[in-house]
């Protein structure tokens, strides 16, 4: 599904050229739960913005389902934050003049969906999470794993084939983490793409699979050992 | 975009959208406008200082433009109310000896009967006159039924025509008829009201100047506010010989005291008439110092002496005004783009989620526009309210609503959604194509260096013009004040004055031996002009003069008291004395006139008028005829035959109580003229008549008020930059805090950098006063004090600096820990 050649990203300065990503190369297959770590700098929220087309790299070749999506239009690129991926960050970024309800609306508004669909969709969801009681609150009423929550919410309701998670659980306790990572391993069960940057080696386990990057280069991608099963 | 935001607006327009957008669209259209709504609701909550500030922004911003607009267009449509209102026309005349300017309202009575009347495309003639004319703000008295008196301005003596010349409404009577016949009087409803409150007042008499009966004939409907020519009445012109005694006014070339109106025909080229009256006249009566020209009705008002002043004053107003809504723009500009950094969250993320850069720039311009309308709707009621300040200010006195004035309602519409677009443009255009990764990062505003020294130097911008607004304001504050304190050079504190036209002669010493019984009474005397009113101008030649040399003066016929009622000094010689009786074909002059003529001994000299000699028996210290505005003309005084014909002015000089002396005086008058009209005025009356005075007070009061005005804005405007650095760095300020370290050196870098711009008004804003006070109009003008730049430097600064303090302040008790958790 995704496919990165040769990826670099540098920034330059007067006097030098810092590479943040050199030479990545990356292929992530449908269904897989990718875990990248690293330490801080090493460019791994770089990698997944590149990824969700945030981004864009300075040198190589990026191509979702072999197509090539470097030079993408304004346009295709808002249809494949629309229809294709879906974001969870560390400061989980919630809109604090909206409602959960209407944080977890909006990317179906965005998207087109229909009144009455996007009702179902919702109230499906807020169900799942349990956060059916919590649906007119503020963020700023929630606790950060709630936000979270909702911030997940809000990044699958579209559907997504594509979940890139940075950091999801950074500001978290750990009790709160592990159900966010149960639940991120549940969409992934369900046939989810996932990425998630991650911190966390225990956390960094839900993944099928975890690629170390360090200086921008990956260092290490293997397949993790202890698969969760629920 | 726009056209989107519009349907997003008007719930109707959906249903077409939806033929051309796909069903998706459609559904996203639906699910936005809710939101849209929401979420401006939801920001304003959010955002209460902001909207508030923003909104009050915008309000002034309006409301400014909103009241000079309905100033200027009430000014631009005097007179438009009548039918004929292209075709007529006042004939003026040109003087060249006149002071001090060349060209004259009135005009001569046979211009009537022998120049308009015979040129083919004139349609109507109009002659009318100011009943008791003369000197400014004079009128005639009335007396009631019940034989009380009562002073009337602004009555008019007018031949029938002004009914078929003018759109008049008649109450009562008959236009074809209602000004033929002598003895008969039309009443405007008020004046009308005022004589027979029991109504019916046609065919019923009034009695005009204490001795002449007159019949009602008609009774019109009062003219309008933006009318030019406001009659209270209207006497018959055939009235006229009979009571002026001037059976031959209509022959009379020389008397320029009537107003002489043509309505032309149809289609008629003004031009080719002015040129055939011209021509006629020099056909008839070949003045070299004046003559006849056309001056249209649309120019009455805005142009009467073919000055021009009032376009000027216009021109400057609205541009006022339309910087004021700048500068609002501006403010607008700037609040937006300090309040994205507070969006910026939902700014990212909505992109991340996947709106698409123009959803967000919609969303932004919408939210700028529907502001800006609300904020119209505001300043409208804001405007209207505030009209009777406006009014004082102007020294107006108009009347106007704002809500049954289509025209101006659309226009200000259209202004409001234009700036609307614009200001949001810029703001939205910035805000959507924010990078959603650094957004998030909450890093776009730290590296947007270039937009924020844009900012600043809008800010600085405004801090120039609002800078030189206040010193302006000072600047005339101090010129009224001198303007009206000046020493005039002549005693103008215990002085009554009364224009008077007695019906027979009566020698001066009998009014002067029975006033001067009372010792209330320090010193009496008459002349043709007084101090700031009249003027008879003329051309003098001089002993010593180069063959073709010629000076324009001033002169004045007085008696023996002249001088010493009004206190002037003699520099040289002596007062005209009936020691001497060549002294009536001598003169004095002033020291203006010593000048010009370059005498070094004046006494005994000789000056020409109109060929005649006559010797110079003195010179009397300079002093102000006309006010500090104007130059000290060459003045020149002749003597009168010390009787009391036609109309003159009498001064009085008095000691003690003003009341008292008034009482005293018009008592003693009345038994001298039972049966003749007179009036006796304070000085002050006369001096504030003066339109120098009336300009420069208006003109103190209108920059005061945008100073006021441009100074809330610029506030606003550096309130608004403050806000977008504090919001920037409130991290560094909480991480600072965290540290320990004190809000003292955030609050000295904001300190240098609102210096700096300071800095850059004070070396704007005091340049362009100065150069407006160089270029101010007036022949006197008190040197500029330091002071004038000082306090407006310090006003400025103590505005700016609270506006800082407040800022640091806020962020100083605010939770460090909350300024961290942005991150
Ligand atoms: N606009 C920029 N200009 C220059 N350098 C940048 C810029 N943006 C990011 N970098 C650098 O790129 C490097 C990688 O950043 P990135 O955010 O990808 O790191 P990370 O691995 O996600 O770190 P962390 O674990 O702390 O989140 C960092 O050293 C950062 O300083
Ligand atoms: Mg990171």
């Amino acid at each position: 599904m995704i496919h990165l050649n040769n990826i670099d990203k540098y920034y330059d300065s007067k006097f030098q050229r810092t590479f943040v990503l050199k030479a990545v190369n990356l292929e992530v297959k449908e269904g897989e739960f990718v875990s990248i770590m690293g330490p801080s700098g090493s460019g791994k929220s770089t990698l997944l913005n590149i990824i969700g087309l945030l981004d864009a790299p300075s040198a190589g070749e990026y191509s979702l389902y072999d197509k090539s999506v470097l030079d993408l239009k304004e346009k295709a690129k808002v249809d494949y934050h629309r229809n294709f991926m879906g974001f969870i960050f560390q400061a989980y970024h919630l809109i604090e003049e909206m409602t959960v309800y209407e944080n977890i609306e909006t990317p179906l508004i965005y998207k087109g969906v229909k009144s009455r669909d996007r009702q179902a969709m919702v109230a499906d969801l807020l169900d799942r999470f349990n956060m059916v009681a919590k649906k007119d609150l503020f963020p700023q009423q929630l606790s950060g794993g709630q936000q979270q929550l909702v911030g997940i919410a809000r990044a699958i309701i579209g559907k997504p084939k594509l979940l890139l998670a940075d950091e999801p659980t950074g500001n978290l306790q750990s009790v709160q983490g592990e159900m966010i990572m149960e639940t991120l391993q549940q969409l992934n069960n369900e046939g989810m793409t996932i990425i998630q940057v991650t911190h966390n080696e225990k956390f960094a386990e839900y993944g099928k699979r975890i690629i170390r990057l360090e200086d921008g280069i990956i260092r290490k991608d293997v397949a993790s050992k202890i698969v969760f099963s629920i | 975009m726009i056209v989107r935001v519009l349907i997003l607006w008007y719930g109707s327009g959906i249903s077409r959208w939806t033929i051309i957008q796909k069903q998706t669209e459609n559904n996203r259209l639906k699910a936005m406008i809710k939101h849209f709504f929401i979420n401006i609701f939801r920001n304003i909550r959010h955002n209460k200082v902001f909207t508030i500030i923003n909104l009050a922004n915008l309000v002034i911003g309006f409301a400014v433009f909103i009241l000079f607009s309905v100033l200027i267009s009430h000014e631009l449509n005097f007179d438009k109310f009548n039918t004929n209102y292209d075709n007529i026309y006042r004939v003026q005349t040109r003087q060249e000896d006149s002071y001090p300017t060349n060209f004259c309202t009135y005009s001569p009575a046979a211009f009537r009967f022998h120049l308009m009347a015979d040129v083919p495309e004139v349609e109507k003639v109009l002659l009318m006159r100011e009943v008791s004319g003369g000197a400014k703000g004079s009128g005639q008295f009335f007396t009631l039924p019940d034989g009380s008196q009562f002073y009337q301005l602004n009555g008019y003596w007018s031949e029938n025509s002004i009914f078929d010349i003018f759109t008049i409404n008649l109450k009562e009577g008959n236009k074809s008829t209602a000004l033929t016949e002598p003895g008969t009087i039309a009443l405007s409803e008020t004046l009308s009201k005022k004589i027979f409150p029991e109504g019916n007042a046609l065919g019923k008499q009034v009695i005009v100047g204490k001795r002449f009966p007159v019949t009602v004939s008609a009774v019109y409907t009062d003219f309008p506010q933006n009318s030019n020519l406001k009659p209270t009445y209207l006497v018959s012109m055939p009235t006229y010989p009979g009571l002026s005694g001037e059976l031959a006014y209509g022959e009379n070339w020389t008397n320029i005291s009537f107003d002489n109106y043509v309505l032309l025909k149809k289609g008629a080229d003004p031009k080719l008439v002015d040129a055939k009256i011209k021509n006629a006249f020099k056909d008839v009566k070949n003045f070299e110092k004046s003559s006849p020209y056309l001056h249209p009705l649309s120019k009455l008002h805005i142009s009467p002496n073919s000055q021009p002043d009032v376009i000027i004053g216009l021109a400057i107003l609205s541009l006022a005004a339309f910087l004021v809504l700048i500068l609002a723009c501006v403010n607008y500009v700037n609040l937006s783009l300090a309040n994205s950094t507070q969006r910026a969250t939902e700014i990212g993320i909505k992109k991340v989620i996947g709106s698409s850069k123009k959803l967000l720039a919609t969303q932004f311009l919408a939210e700028t526009i529907l502001h800006t309308l609300f904020a119209t709707v505001l300043a409208l009621f804001v405007a209207q309210a505030s009209f009777p300040l406006l009014n004082r200010i102007l020294n107006k006195n108009i009347d106007f609503s704002l809500w049954n004035n289509a025209q101006l309602l659309i226009f200000i519409s259209l202004v409001s959604l234009l700036v609307g677009i614009l200001s949001g443009l810029y703001p939205s255009l910035v805000i959507s194509s924010y990078n959603p990764v650094k957004v998030l990062k909450g890093k776009v505003f730290s590296n947007g260096g270039n937009s924020i020294s844009i900012k600043k130097i809008l800010v600085a911008a405004q801090f120039s013009i609002s800078l030189f607004m206040l010193i302006v304001s000072f600047i005339l504050y101090n010129h009224v004040n001198f303007i009206l304190n000046k020493d005039l050079g002549f005693e103008n504190k215990k002085i009554l004055y009364t224009e008077i036209n007695p019906r027979d002669k009566m020698p001066f010493e009998t009014v002067k031996t029975r006033m001067l019984q009372h010792p209330e009474i320090a010193d009496i005397s008459f002349s043709s002009t007084i101090p700031f009113i009249g003027n008879i101008g003329g051309y003098v030649t001089w002993e010593g003069a180069a063959p073709d040399e010629k000076e324009m003066i001033s002169r004045n016929y007085v008696n023996y008291d002249f001088i010493p009622t009004y206190n002037l000094k003699m520099a040289y010689g002596r007062n005209f004395s009936k020691e001497y009786p060549a002294d009536n074909k001598a003169c004095i002059i002033n020291e203006t006139a010593l000048k010009v003529f370059g005498w070094s001994d004046p006494v005994g000299k000789l000056i020409y008028l109109e060929g005649r000699p006559f010797p110079v028996v003195g010179v009397v210290k300079d002093f102000h005829p006309y006010s500090v505005h104007n130059p000290i003309p060459t003045y020149i005084m002749f003597l009168n035959n010390n009787v009391i014909s036609g109309s003159t002015l009498l001064t009085v000089r008095f000691t003690g109580d003003e009341q008292k002396a008034r009482a005293l005086v018009t008592r003693e008058l009345d038994t001298i003229f039972p049966n003749d009209p007179f009036e006796f005025k304070d000085f002050s009356i006369a001096f504030y008549l003066d339109a120098a005075i009336e300009f420069w007070q208006s003109m103190k009061s209108m920059f005061i008020f945008f100073a006021v005005v441009t100074l809330l804005i610029s506030t606003i405007g550096l309130f608004g930059l403050i806000l977008f650095t504090v919001k920037r760095r409130t991290k560094e300020i909480g991480v600072r805090k965290v540290l320990g370290s004190s809000v003292g050196s955030v609050y000295w870098q904001l300190s240098t950098e609102v210096i700096g711009m300071l800095g850059f008004a004070i070396l704007v804003g005091c340049p362009a006063a100065i150069y407006i006070y160089k270029t101010m109009p007036g022949a006197y003008k008190e040197p500029l004090t330091i002071s004038e730049f000082l306090i407006a430097i310090a006003l400025v600064a103590v505005i700016a600096f609270i506006t800082i303090s407040y800022h640091v302040l806020k962020v100083a008790v605010s939770n460090p820990v909350k300024a961290l958790r942005y991150e």
